[in-house]
């Protein structure tokens, strides 16, 4: 027999209620560690996005108010040479929906000459490029939308427009990117968009936004000052800024979603250190007895306070995996592809969300063990056998 | 007169209570030879349950002196004192204390944990011990599974387990019947006469005391009274 043993064999004592905390840590661990997941993929998607480079210009009152087209060339201007900027694209939103289902998607159109540039990540092969800049109804998905609705490479595929005029446009899926930063996005080509805008006699020529891939984070800087300078006091005043920055705000439209994440988890890791902190606070009343004759019997105080600790740590660990195990599994194995918020469609649980959980789980029942654990140091063995007597 | 196992020297014990000092022992002054089986009698709130703690190092006099064996119990420190109570002193409660998801022969192994020793070596001493007591055939019983006498036989067992020369006994049969009381004061027997356990124990009853070689007659933290008599056959007797 170890002392290990004896605490696996105190976690049986009260069967039903160390199920019972396990649960009550397991159910909210499996909430934190998602939680934790899509906090973790807004990073890893602004990391991502910091790489690349990208200012983000448009209207300084609100996204959906427009700007006119010229300003890409005005933007243009401001580096001739193109020792700053590399490529300027337009885009403007469409806010397309397939038909019959309630959701638009990320849906935007954009200049068929510089997307490619601007957007390089998504990987296109000349061939796609290609494609791209010959077929006028090209169409360029990432996997949410194309998991979503079983989109091929080469269908046909039809959106209606949520914005007016309420345009219902076919396009061509010529690519399903695979990147994972950038999965919730229908792309293509405005001047489809303009050209069928015409058609039924709609406002032309403008966009919500111009994305701007520039050399260095240096040329980043100083476009973005002489942009908004350039604009400053006229109809069309800019605010230019970093893709981090507009993700954010974009998704802080929204309600800070993120933030409100982090708050939850946070509330969860107390909620769960003052369950188990009470567990273990009543499991040490009822054996302070048995602890005073451990004592007794030549248990050093350290080693009892040693073995509250470790049976608050083991207790925090079993709930922790029981929740953190099966959720980290099931989205691996059916990641949440239905999932829409501003650039995340799915939700995987990363090693790392696992190992801060596992690790907020570890600290969470060394809080909780610590007061019963020093009362039982503290405990005077004279005392508490008195009481029994 | 044989050598002084227990000896206490003008001990005195002073509980304090919100600013009011409450005198447990008053200038007490004992001495203990090894191998007798001494009885601490006297009303609820003599000190029986103070001396005992006293002398097994579970609380400090005040004043005066503790020595047990060759240790002068209140020039130690808590840590030292838990260490040498591992070693030198068996303790028996009235309700037993056992660990109820352990089983008896694991009870029983609770305080070798401490000791650097094989496994095969302490399961060997926790057999021996529950032989001693009778309880070889039970040793994988949980304390539920065992009557009330069993479990004080368990917590006997864990109470020689580490061979200590002094058992110190608070109300042992308390809270067991006359029959199985028997049982147990016979096994406090045999324990002193067969493996020269000193025993102090503490008790209400008149016929659990005749089974010691002397009794102590304590009431308002003095020694009243000290009766020497024969010790009680029944050591020879069956501890079943």
């Amino acid at each position: 027999m170890t002392i290990t043993y004896v605490l696996m064999q105190n976690l049986r004592r009260n069967r039903l209620r160390t199920a019972l905390t396990a649960i009550a840590f397991a159910l909210p661990m499996a909430v934190f560690v998602s939680a934790i997941s899509f906090v973790a993929m807004f990073v890893r998607i602004a990391q991502a996005n910091e790489k690349e480079l990208r200012l983000g210009v448009h209207h300084r009152t609100t996204l959906t108010n427009y700007l006119p087209d010229g300003l890409r060339r005005k933007i243009e201007g401001l580096d001739p040479q193109r020792t700053r900027l590399s490529a300027v694209c337009g885009m403007r939103w469409f806010g397309g929906r397939v038909p019959e289902t309630p959701n638009a998607l990320t849906s935007l159109a954009a200049d068929a000459d510089t997307f490619p540039i601007v957007y390089s990540e998504l990987d296109l092969t000349p061939e796609d490029t290609a494609l791209w800049q010959r077929d006028k109804r090209a169409a360029i998905v990432g996997m949410g939308p194309a998991e979503t609705y079983h989109w091929k490479v080469g269908q046909r595929v039809v959106l209606e427009s949520t914005v007016p005029p309420y345009l219902s446009l076919d396009f061509n899926i010529i690519k399903i990117s695979d990147n994972e930063m950038r999965t919730n996005f229908f792309y293509f080509r405005r001047d489809y968009l303009e050209d069928s805008l015409k058609e039924v006699n709609a406002d032309g020529a403008r966009c919500n936004i111009f994305w701007i891939k520039c050399q260095s984070a240096e040329a980043m800087r100083s476009l973005q000052e002489e942009i908004d300078r350039m604009t400053a006091n006229t109809p069309d005043e800019t605010k230019t800024e970093d893709e981090n920055a507009f993700v954010a705000n974009f998704t802080q439209a929204l309600g800070d979603i993120p933030g409100l994440m982090q708050v939850m988890a946070a509330v969860v890791v107390f909620i769960i250190a003052l369950v188990a902190g009470n567990t273990m606070m009543m499991s040490f009343r009822e054996r302070t007895r048995e602890l005073a004759v451990f004592k007794a019997i030549g248990f050093q105080a350290p080693r009892v306070f040693s073995i509250i600790m470790a049976e608050s740590v083991m207790l925090a660990t079993i709930g922790s995996l029981l929740g953190v195990v099966p959720t980290a599994t099931f989205l691996l194995f059916f990641p949440i592809t239905m999932f829409r918020f501003g650039p995340i469609s799915r939700i995987e649980v990363s090693p790392l969300a696992v190992v801060v959980s596992l690790t907020i789980a570890l600290l969470v029942g060394l809080l909780a063990g610590v007061w019963p654990a020093y009362q039982a140091m503290r405990l005077r063995t004279v005392d508490a056998l008195r009481r029994v007597a | 007169m044989g050598a002084a196992a227990i000896e206490l020297t003008d001990v005195r014990k002073v509980y304090r209570k919100n600013r009011i000092e409450i005198p447990v022992l008053e200038g007490l002054d004992l001495r203990i030879e090894s191998g007798t089986f001494v009885v601490l009698m006297g009303p609820s709130g003599s000190g029986k349950s103070t001396l005992l703690h006293l002398i097994g190092g579970l609380d400090q006099p005040t004043s005066g002196r503790v020595r047990v064996g060759d240790y002068h119990l209140e020039e130690m420190t808590e840590r030292e004192l838990t260490t040498w109570r591992s070693r030198h002193v068996g303790f028996i409660f009235q309700m037993y204390h056992l660990v109820p998801v352990l089983t008896a022969a694991q009870n029983v192994e609770l305080p070798l944990l401490l000791f650097r020793m094989s496994a095969a070596e302490r399961r060997e001493r926790v057999r021996t011990a529950l032989s001693v007591v009778g309880l070889e055939d039970r040793m994988d019983h949980r304390p539920n599974q065992l009557s009330g006498g069993q479990e004080q036989r368990v917590a006997i067992a864990r109470a020689i387990v580490t061979d200590p020369e002094v058992i110190l006994a608070d109300e042992p049969t308390g809270d067991l019947d006359a029959q199985t009381s028997e049982g147990i004061l016979n096994l406090l027997n045999l324990l002193n006469t067969d493996f020269g356990k000193t025993i102090l124990m503490v008790t209400h009853d008149p016929k659990a005391a005749a089974h010691g070689q002397r009794t102590l007659h304590l009431d308002k933290g003095v020694l009243e009274r000290d009766t020497m008599h024969a010790p009680r056959a029944a050591a020879a007797a069956s501890v079943n």
